[in-house]
């Protein structure tokens, strides 16, 4: 039985063998590039934990925090004082936010919506150091600190990432859905509302946990508002709220090696907050997305 | 009369049906009232012409057809007639659309009422993604129709020869549906807030066959009690479904093309001997 | 655009032009064969219907999947339906050239009357005439042609009603009278031949103006 030469040689010269050998090599820069970012990530999360680890129990996450030179407490105060900070922002931010967001992508005209959108994203890069003095300079001069101007700091912080998240998923709510609407006879702020909203939702959701993540970690815009407070559990915001990131500041400035070993566990407990949140909103943010897209 | 090995099978037809001639003519009234007066219609995107200087009554309780080749306009025109275009930014409009003897693009009128008068179907199903009451509850509740709307919905799903299909499971996600059931939702969703027109932006060209009949058929019912403009590219839909069809076709002139009214006329008569040689062209596939 | 379509119209359409030959050759077979008491050529003609009525059917099975796969609409369907009614009245024409040559058989032992037998030549000539300005109207389409079949069919009726006063004439003689009643017949044919032509002659004028309408008959003379 003859078989037919093929006219080409399937097999491949020394040309196709150096793409190959090419293509291979950047398979490898690419994958050990992803793994050195993956690597750093579990540096940093097992530094964090190996020197953490040992201090974490049931009651340092239960008990007031240690008088100077005390040894034991725990950090009770500063997860219900970063809670109700963190709460109070989203409170702001959220609300304000989304109807940023709602603004832009549905009710803006281009010439209108293009500096707006500019501010927004220039407020996400404000550094957060900036924002503290800000909040210092405005609210907290002059007054006793107070754990409302932190919450107003971290609602800043949070805002662009909130108004941007909310801009995407509106963004992916399928134009049909709108005319479908307004071709019933309803208004614009009818459809928003009733259609637009509630499909967003999903992504709405996750941007603010994503925010909130984001907000529990940050120290700068605390520093000066919420840096002096009690060592017990502190309800009311119109006091200095303790918390989490400037407590791990102070502790880390300390002379006593108690309190650094106090640092790395908070710094783990705020680590694993952050981490968890981020896992779950990405999970949800899939979910979402799958269903606005069909 | 078989030739070798060809076996001949006789089919076997159900008889003749009595058909009532004298109910049968009663059916077509001749004279028919006017919904819609469009006069010297031309609309623009920018300095684009989309379509020009269009002249056409469309009558009630009549299915108008509109087809043409591609970009034409047949699509802009619909939408001029319940103020869709609106929102796109660009868009002008000269001349008249009367409806009722009301000049729709007039001063004070509110385009959101325009649209719940004349309401819309579009090419591609597009179901909320809400549950399939809710789907056809959600205009009326927000338009201020609270009162009774079970039987609201329940009429409006009859009404688009869906009812059988999903009584038993009106709290599922309407996305559950098939593309030929999600457009009859859609079309009940329409006729849920009563309008008086019903305008088609090519209902069936995302849809199967099968799903394509159940729509023209439905078409059928709904015009005894809606007036129906639809859009459609293909000729043979607009044969077998529109009273009277009008044919657009493009015009190039120094200034650009711009999409013109050809001919307007009973369909019978346009798909026999239409009095347009273009017409003749398009319908005959020789051309577009 | 369609030029497949096109192409299959113009094959049907070429069929029923090849459908008309033949038909002028039986006729032509028919009216020899009687002319020349020709027993032969008269079964030979019968035998040859056989092949008009094959084209026949071929040309029905044509238009039947035309419809069904290409929806003909305007200008193509009336040129479709004009061709089906064509086919139709040609495959008649045929058939009443069989019955021309089945009389002459019957009757082709009777030494025949000239003058009778003249008419009978003068109407086939006249039919034979009117087919072939039907045929040509058709393929030229030609309006003016296809109205002028009435006034071919006017002098069919002439011929005709030399031909009755002959019969009147001869109709006494006893060893003619069979034959005689055999040739009413065939004139008989031969009027309708020509009808038939006219119809196709109205095919034609519905193809050209989309209107139907039937040509002046002898009934209503006004309406031309």
């Amino acid at each position: 039985m003859a078989t037919l030469e093929p006219a080409l040689s399937l097999r491949g010269d020394r040309r196709v063998r150096r793409r190959r050998i090419v293509n291979r090599a950047a398979e490898w820069l690419a994958t050990i590039a992803a793994l050195a970012a993956v690597a750093v990530l579990g540096i940093v999360v097992w530094s964090i934990a190996k020197r953490g680890a040992g201090d974490l129990s049931w009651g340092f996450l239960t008990k007031s925090l240690p008088l100077f030179g005390q040894p034991g407490g725990g950090i009770a105060p500063l997860i219900v004082g970063s809670a109700i900070l963190v709460g109070i922002a989203t409170a702001i931010a959220l609300p304000v936010g989304v109807c940023i967001a709602v603004f832009l992508q549905e009710f803006a005209s281009p010439r209108v919506r293009a500096p707006i959108q500019l501010v927004v994203d220039l407020m996400n890069g404000l550094p957060s150091i900036v924002i503290g003095i800000f909040v210092f300079g405005l609210l907290v001069y002059g007054h006793p600190e107070n754990g409302l101007a932190g919450a107003y700091g971290l609602a800043i912080v949070m805002l662009p990432l909130i108004t941007r998240a909310t801009q995407e998923v509106l963004r992916l709510v399928p134009s049909a859905q709108r005319e479908g609407a307004l071709a019933l006879g309803a208004s614009r702020w009818r459809t928003v509302v009733g259609i637009t909203l509630p499909s967003a939702l999903g992504g709405i959701l996750t941007g603010t946990v994503l925010a909130v993540a984001r907000a529990a970690g940050e120290t700068a815009p605390l520093l000066f508002a919420t840096s002096i407070y009690a060592n017990t559990v502190q309800w009311d915001p119109r006091h200095a709220m303790p918390n989490i990131p400037v407590q791990i500041f102070i502790w880390s400035e300390s002379p006593d090696p108690a309190d650094h070993k106090r640092a790395w566990a908070s710094a783990l407990v705020l680590m694993l907050f952050v981490l968890v949140t981020s896992l779950v909103a990405r999970a949800a943010f899939v979910r979402s997305r799958r269903k606005l897209s069909r | 009369m078989t030739e070798e090995g060809n076996v001949h099978q006789t089919v076997t037809m159900p008889p003749m049906r009595p058909v009532d001639v004298a109910e049968r003519q009663e059916a077509e009234p001749q004279a028919r009232d006017t919904v819609f007066d469009i006069q010297g219609l031309t609309a623009r995107y920018g300095t684009n012409v989309a379509i020009k200087d269009v002249n056409l009554e469309i009558y009630r309780n009549l299915i108008t057809a509109v087809i043409g080749p591609s970009g034409c306009g047949k699509s802009t025109f619909i939408r001029c007639i319940n103020r869709m275009n609106d929102d796109v930014p660009s868009f002008r409009l000269d001349g008249r659309v009367l409806y009722h003897g009301v000049d729709l693009y007039g001063d004070g009128v509110d385009p959101v009422e325009v649209r719940r008068r004349i309401g819309m179907v579009f090419q591609k199903p597009n179901p909320f993604p809400k549950t399939i009451y809710d789907n056809v509850a959600w205009a009326p509740r927000v338009l201020g129709l609270k009162k009774e709307l079970d039987e609201r919905v329940e009429k409006a799903l009859r009404s688009a020869a869906l009812w059988d299909e999903v009584k038993d499971r009106l709290k599922r996600s309407a996305l559950s549906l098939s593309g030929g059931q999600q457009q009859r939702l859609c079309i009940a969703r329409a006729i849920a807030i009563e309008p008086e027109v019903v305008l088609l932006d090519e209902p069936a060209s995302a849809l199967d066959p099968i799903a394509t009949a159940s729509i023209e058929e439905l078409m059928h019912d709904l015009k005894r009690d809606y007036t129906i403009v639809i859009v459609t590219h293909n000729m043979q839909q607009a044969a077998r479904v529109a009273d009277r069809t009008a044919f657009f076709s493009l015009e190039v002139d120094d200034s650009g093309r711009a999409g013109v009214l050809v001919e307007y006329d009973e369909t019978s008569k346009l798909f026999t001997a239409p009095s347009d040689k273009r017409t003749e062209d398009y319908v005959t596939g020789r051309f577009g | 655009m369609r030029v497949t379509f096109q192409e299959e119209l113009d094959q049907l359409e070429a069929s029923l032009q090849e459908e008309g030959a033949l038909v002028l050759r039986v006729l032509r077979g028919a009216l020899n064969a009687l002319a020349q008491r020709d027993v032969e050529l008269a079964d030979e003609v019968i035998a040859f219907d056989d092949d008009v009525d094959r084209l026949y059917l071929e040309i029905e099975e044509g238009i039947q999947s035309l419809l069904a796969r290409q929806t003909p609409v305007a200008i193509d369907l009336r040129l479709v339906l004009a061709m089906l009614h064509t086919n139709l009245h040609l495959e008649r024409m045929a058939d009443y050239s069989v019955t021309i040559a089945k009389l002459t058989k019957l009757v082709a032992d009777v030494e025949p009357d000239p003058m009778l037998l003249q008419s009978l030549e003068d109407m086939g000539e006249r039919a034979e005439e009117m087919i072939r300005v039907a045929l040509d109207s058709l393929a030229n389409r030609d309006l003016g042609a296809a109205e002028s079949l009435v006034d071919l069919d006017e002098l069919i009726d002439r011929s005709n009603r030399r031909f009755v006063e002959r019969v009147v004439e001869i109709v006494a003689e006893p060893g003619l009278r069979e034959w005689v009643l055999r040739m009413v017949l065939v004139s008989r044919t031969l009027e309708r031949i020509g009808d038939h032509a006219v119809d196709i002659g109205e095919q034609v004028a519905y193809l050209l103006t989309a209107e139907f309408r039937e040509f002046t008959d002898a009934s209503h003379p006004e309406r031309a």
